[in-house]
């Protein structure tokens, strides 16, 4: 345990001294202040005419000015948006190690490398999740502060479920991530996954089984796309879990035993 | 004898390339091994097994009579090491890098990292963002890593990287003044004056293979001056230097005679002038002494 908070330690130390913390949450705050800036623009028909390709978007995303809108916008921002923010992070965190070739200083230590794996994940997934309620806390402000209607503490009760509960999906997904910064050794590798995972759950989606791909299911968590209860089901959050402890496992398994030769 | 590193028929492949093949290392413990080799030799790649860091395609690595690996296990707590181009987190301070290995390494001493930044010099540099740092200052740092929970042995890929030559005498007394602890050192180098002067004992791997060990008495052979005289009679100059009580030995390769005597050394006017009165006027003469790098070019097949 010793060992284990002394890696936690590090890892938090390294997060805290870099700008990747910083400019991921302006980043990912834009989903709060976007969805705002459409609610405002459906607020008022005549503005939004005259607003060119925003008012259109916001148009076709949307349609109304109201809390159910605004927090079904909000999740879904947070479930793909999360996808792409979220890999960014995990393969900061695992990636740097490569491109700063700083790998071969925590291999032969007596902190064992699944200590310092283990410390990375709970970094990246305090870190995500952390981002996930900021953004939803400043959803909830600029909501206010724009004042749409239809608000109701049953509606906060479902949203929240709806949204972080998208978030903590998206979030269960990254050791995929990390698997792909691990194996290609450094940040594209890790990139290309990310978006590879959002343009097939695209089509998963699509094509009507999203709710048997993972990368598909907490867009459709999120309410975006229709009722949760006729998207998915139990099988769903299953396949989520199971990609998490492949991803885990092999993640693990790569750090135990591959060679390291950088 | 206790070995602080030991392998047995340690081995690297990939594919039909040898990186490593089956070196038998024993390194005795208070020991300053120098472990050369060209580049592509296999040190390296030795180095990365022996730290655990490379899985062997066979044999078997022991430090401190430990066993290194599978899955990365060893002695790590007593060992330091330095390997290839030293590292470090560019965003944080020399002394947040050297924090996160005290932590790492589980020490309960905080002034280690103050004491290790004294004595690497580095103090100047310990509140600088270590992505700041000169190539010599980051070679500090990644030595003060290794020296930060003053293991019992030290591997050391290249130590001298990176450093002004005041830093290169400094970190030689370093590592000397270590051993005379009682530390066990295993340094690669390309700087073979530096291995010449500092290591008691030198391994030579050329294509993966441990070709030669050199131990002091052979290393202070090589230092050693000869006379090298050539004749277009071998055979009767070297009668007519064994008649005058010169140790005259035939070397065949050079088609020379090799004179280790200091007489002949001192006077070799006096061999040519007994050579001549023998009728065997040589044809060159002259003191040489082989260094090691001579002789690591020579075995390594650079120099013919």
């Amino acid at each position: 345990m010793k060992y284990f908070t002394s890696a936690l330690w590090a890892e938090t130390l390294k997060a805290r001294c870099s700008k990747v913390p910083l400019i991921s949450a302006i980043g990912f705050s834009l989903a709060a202040v976007v969805d705002g800036l459409f609610m405002i623009i459906l607020k008022d028909p005549e503005a939004a005419k005259q607003m060119g390709l925003i008012s259109t978007k916001a148009q076709l995303m949307a349609g109304v000015a109201d809390w159910p809108t605004f927090f079904n916008i909000l999740g879904q921002a947070i479930a793909v948006g999360g996808a792409i923010v979220f890999a960014v992070i995990t393969a900061w965190v695992f990636g740097r190690e490569f491109s700063d070739r700083t790998v071969k200083e925590f291999l032969a230590l007596p902190t064992s490398r699944g200590a310092i794996i283990t410390a990375k994940f709970v970094v990246v997934a305090a870190w995500t999740m952390g981002l996930s309620l900021l953004v939803f806390g400043l959803g909830l402000v600029i909501g206010n502060a724009v004042d749409i209607p239809g608000w109701s503490q049953d509606l906060l009760r479902s949203s929240t479920v709806d949204v972080l509960g998208a978030a903590v999906l998206t979030i269960l997904l990254l050791p995929f991530v990390a698997l792909a910064a691990s194996l290609g050794r450094g940040y594209l590798p890790a990139f290309g996954w990310a978006i590879l995972t959002v343009a097939l759950a695209q089509i998963a989606a699509v094509m009507g089984w999203g709710d048997w791909f993972p990368w598909a299911v907490p867009a459709l968590f999120s309410g975006a796309a229709g009722p949760r209860a006729e998207l998915l089901g139990l099988h769903s959050l299953m396949v989520v879990g199971l990609a998490c402890a492949l991803g885990l496992a092999a993640t693990y398994l790569w750090w135990q035993k591959a060679d390291q030769t950088r | 004898m206790n070995y602080a590193i030991e392998t047995s028929g340690l081995s690297k492949f990939y594919g039909d390339v040898h990186a490593v093949d089956a070196v038998d290392l024993r390194v005795g413990v208070g020991e300053i091994y120098g472990f050369l080799g060209l580049n592509g030799a296999g040190k390296t790649t030795t180095i990365r097994v022996l730290l655990g860091m490379i899985a062997p395609s066979a044999g078997s690595a022991c430090l401190l009579e430990q066993a290194v690996g599978p899955d990365g296990r060893g002695p790590w707590a007593r060992v330091g090491h330095l390997v290839e181009s030293p590292s470090a987190y560019p965003d944080l301070t020399t002394r947040e890098n050297l924090e996160i290995s005290r932590r790492l390494h589980g020490m309960a001493d905080a002034g280690a990292v103050s004491r290790v930044i004294e004595q690497l010099s580095l103090s100047p540099y310990a509140d600088r963002k270590a992505g700041t740092l000169s190539m010599g200052n980051l070679q500090r740092l990644g030595l003060a890593r290794a020296l930060l929970h003053r293991p019992e042995l030290l591997i050391l890929d290249e130590p001298a990287n990176g450093l002004d030559p005041a830093g290169v005498v400094e970190i030689r007394e370093l590592l000397a003044g270590l051993a005379r602890e009682g530390v066990t050192i295993l340094m690669s180098s390309h700087i073979l004056t530096e291995v010449d002067r500092l290591a008691t004992r030198i391994g030579i791997i050329h294509q993966g293979r441990l070709i030669e060990e050199l131990d002091a008495d052979t290393m202070e052979e090589l230092r050693a001056q000869r006379l090298m005289v050539q004749a277009r009679d071998l055979s009767a100059a070297q009668t007519a230097l064994t008649a005058a009580g010169y140790s005259a030995e035939l070397d065949r390769a050079r088609e020379s005679l090799v004179i280790k005597d200091a007489r002949a050394i001192a006077a070799p006017d006096e061999v040519a002038r007994l050579l001549v009165e023998a009728g065997t006027a040589p044809t060159r003469l002259g003191v040489e002494q082989e260094n090691l790098e001579e002789h690591f070019l020579r075995l390594t097949g650079v120099l013919k």
